[in-house]
């Protein structure tokens, strides 16, 4: 439905470099990469407002790359909504019907149904001003998606939203999509929003994408360090990989029979990532599920989102978080004070190995 | 800190009495007799309705052409533009009377744009075209500035917008940039069309006749003295005040709607 190939873009002194980004019909794409990392410059140059150095980009399986905006039949929605403040609801989402010449009735039709269909029916006659983040929001999810684009590209829609109306729209998304059946780009910094929408993930960071792929596959294997801090994984430890066996790190030995190919293009030297979930206090599986099993103290513990985190350390300096739910905090059945000792266990499934080099 | 308040309104009340003690002082000793003859007088009344008019002409004339300078200068990276901004602003610099030199020389009869226009018809030694010139040099800054700021605090991502949802960049502008830069434009027009329908020192090199008010003001004030030049001098202040007021009205009303 969209493909950006190999495009290079340069805004004063910003630059995008070789994008390549393959969003199919029916994909619900995510662009995740930190503030400031060209994200917006790319939906921007795929919607035409700035001009490609080199490359093409494809809409819809005809090259658009001389297209100008109008002619690219894509939806945009920002942050901050922009909505025309001199119009009310009602003109904000009827605006791009009237300019594809649709009667005054098919207006009136398409913009109720659509007013309807995302629950604003009663807001039509207000001015854009006067409305709440989630409203404004909506309005301009209406204003982009009456016109059936192709693409529709959402720029941090959620960003601007406080908590409650952040998750409620984010289940819209989701529902929107589901029953639409469009295609959407969506980029965003916020990893929730990303690993709770995407069919398909792309990591960006200084304007160059830096792996593609489903989110489970992403997560599971992160191409370097830098995707996996993106990810949010939460612990890397430096290690070298011990042959066939394994991996040796300042914990001892981790037993992870097959995991390194061993193969000789590949350095020793090598980051592990450690996803929380898979440092597991008090080990209660068979011993052949763990890379490793030892003694770790208590360093500290904060409260996050509901979760417990817990920041653990190895007499070796090692440092290790984990986070606990109020759930197994309860069955867990030991003191989780700071300097207390516990058994801890590294689940073999979550655990994967980057290269040091291109880290 | 106590006294920030008391001081900065002293301050700021010293500006305001700087402005409205001459007026009122002008007013307050006009013979009310004279000026209800002053009134009556018809070559008052033409020349108030010339330097309206043509001040009008100038400010539409401007509009023309300026809105569109003001949506370049606000919108695009262009190569001189602090040159062109410059150049934007130099009427309020120079002196209105070399101002009428200038425009003398150029559209004068020993110039080529001056003969070109001549053999359309158009002449501004001494007609009301050459009015409407004088009061479009120096005042322009006053309505391209203001459009400029206009656009300027208009959020571009919403031309961007219209654009996606299907607007020709001719549409995007007609339907989103201008009506919200509409009020920043009017309220520069109707300073442009002020500092028009006062100027005095670019008018009166490029047309001494026909006179406008602030002509037959310096006139009378030469002729006859300060007696027969302020009841002219105080109707056309009344009459601009009652206008701008008016307009004013409009364009802030056109804020809360």
């Amino acid at each position: 439905m969209l493909r950006v190939q190999e495009i290079s873009v340069t805004l004063g002194n910003f630059m995008l470099k070789n994008i390549t980004l393959h969003v199919k019909g029916g994909e619900y794409m995510v662009l995740l990469g930190p503030t400031g990392t060209g994200k917006t410059v790319l939906l921007e140059t795929i919607v035409g407002m700035h001009a490609v150095e080199s490359g093409k980009i494809f809409i819809h399986g005809k090259d658009a790359t001389r297209l100008p905006p109008e002619k690219r039949n894509l939806g945009v929605v920002y942050q901050d909504y922009a909505l025309f403040p001199h119009l009310t609801v009602r003109k904000n989402i009827a605006f791009g019907l009237r300019l594809r010449g649709n009667t005054r009735e098919e207006t009136t039709r398409k913009v109720e149904e659509m007013a309807d269909f995302l629950d604003i029916g009663q807001i039509l006659e207000r001015r854009t001003v006067n409305l709440s983040g989630g409203e404004g929001q909506r309005v301009a999810l209406a204003r982009a998606l009456v016109l059936k684009p192709y693409v529709l590209l959402l720029d941090e829609p959620l960003s601007a939203l406080d908590r409650t109306s952040r998750d409620r729209l984010r289940r819209e998304l989701k529902r929107i999509h589901k029953e639409m059946g469009i295609t959407i780009l969506h980029i965003t910094h916020d990893l929730t929003e990303a690993f709770f929408l995407a069919s398909h993930l792309a990591v960006m960071k200084d304007g160059r994408i830096l792996q593609q792929g489903s989110p489970g596959a992403v997560l599971r294997a992160p191409k370097n360090r830098t995707v996996a801090e993106l990810l949010g994984v939460e612990n890397l430890i430096k290690a070298e990989a011990a042959g066939e066996r394994g991996f040796l790190t300042s914990l001892g030995p981790l037993d992870m029979e097959g995991a390194f190919p061993g193969k000789p293009e590949y350095a020793a030297d090598v980051y592990l990532t450690i996803p929380g979930w898979c440092v597991e206090v008090v080990p209660q599986r068979e011993t052949k599920q763990y890379a490793w099993m030892g003694k770790m103290r208590v360093e500290g513990t904060n409260f996050l989102d509901g979760l417990m985190e817990l920041e653990l350390t190895h007499t070796g300096g090692e440092r290790l978080r984990t986070s606990l739910s109020r759930r197994e905090i309860s069955l867990l059945d030991i003191p989780l004070e700071i300097g207390a000792q516990l058994p801890v266990g590294l689940l073999k499934e979550g655990i994967y190995w980057v290269p040091r080099f291109n880290s | 800190m106590k006294n920030f308040k008391p001081v900065i309104w002293g301050l700021s009340t010293v500006v305001l009495l700087m402005v409205v003690i001459p007026l009122i002082r002008m007013v307050l000793a006009a013979d009310p007799g004279v000026l209800r003859a002053t009134v009556a007088d018809p070559e008052v009344i033409q020349s108030i309705f010339l330097t309206l008019r043509s001040a009008l002409w100038a400010t539409i004339f401007c509009a023309i052409f300026g809105i569109p300078l003001a949506y370049a200068l606000a919108r695009w990276e262009l190569p001189f533009k602090s040159v062109v901004q410059g150049i934007i602003d130099l009427p309020v610099m120079i002196p209105h009377t070399a101002a009428g030199i200038a425009l003398l020389m150029v559209y004068g009869q020993r110039f080529f744009m001056g003969k070109a226009f001549s053999s359309l018809g158009i002449s501004f030694v001494g007609t009301e075209a050459g009015i409407s010139l004088a009061m479009a040099f120096v005042s322009l800054p006053f309505l391209v500035n203001a459009a400029r700021d206009g656009f300027l605090s208009i959020d571009p991502r919403l031309e961007r917008v219209a654009r996606t949802l299907g607007a020709s960049p001719w549409k995007a502008f007609f339907k989103v940039s201008l009506p919200l830069a509409w009020r920043a434009i009017l309220s520069g027009g109707i300073m442009m069309w002020a500092r028009g329908i006062s100027e005095f020192g670019a008018v009166i090199v490029l047309a001494y006749h026909p006179m406008t008010a602030p002509v037959l003001i310096w006139e009378r004030f030469e002729a006859y003295g300060l007696k027969y030049a302020r009841p002219v001098a105080v109707f056309l202040i009344l009459l601009c005040l009652g206008i701008f007021a008016l307009l004013r009205g409009i364009a802030a009303r056109k804020r809360e709607a």
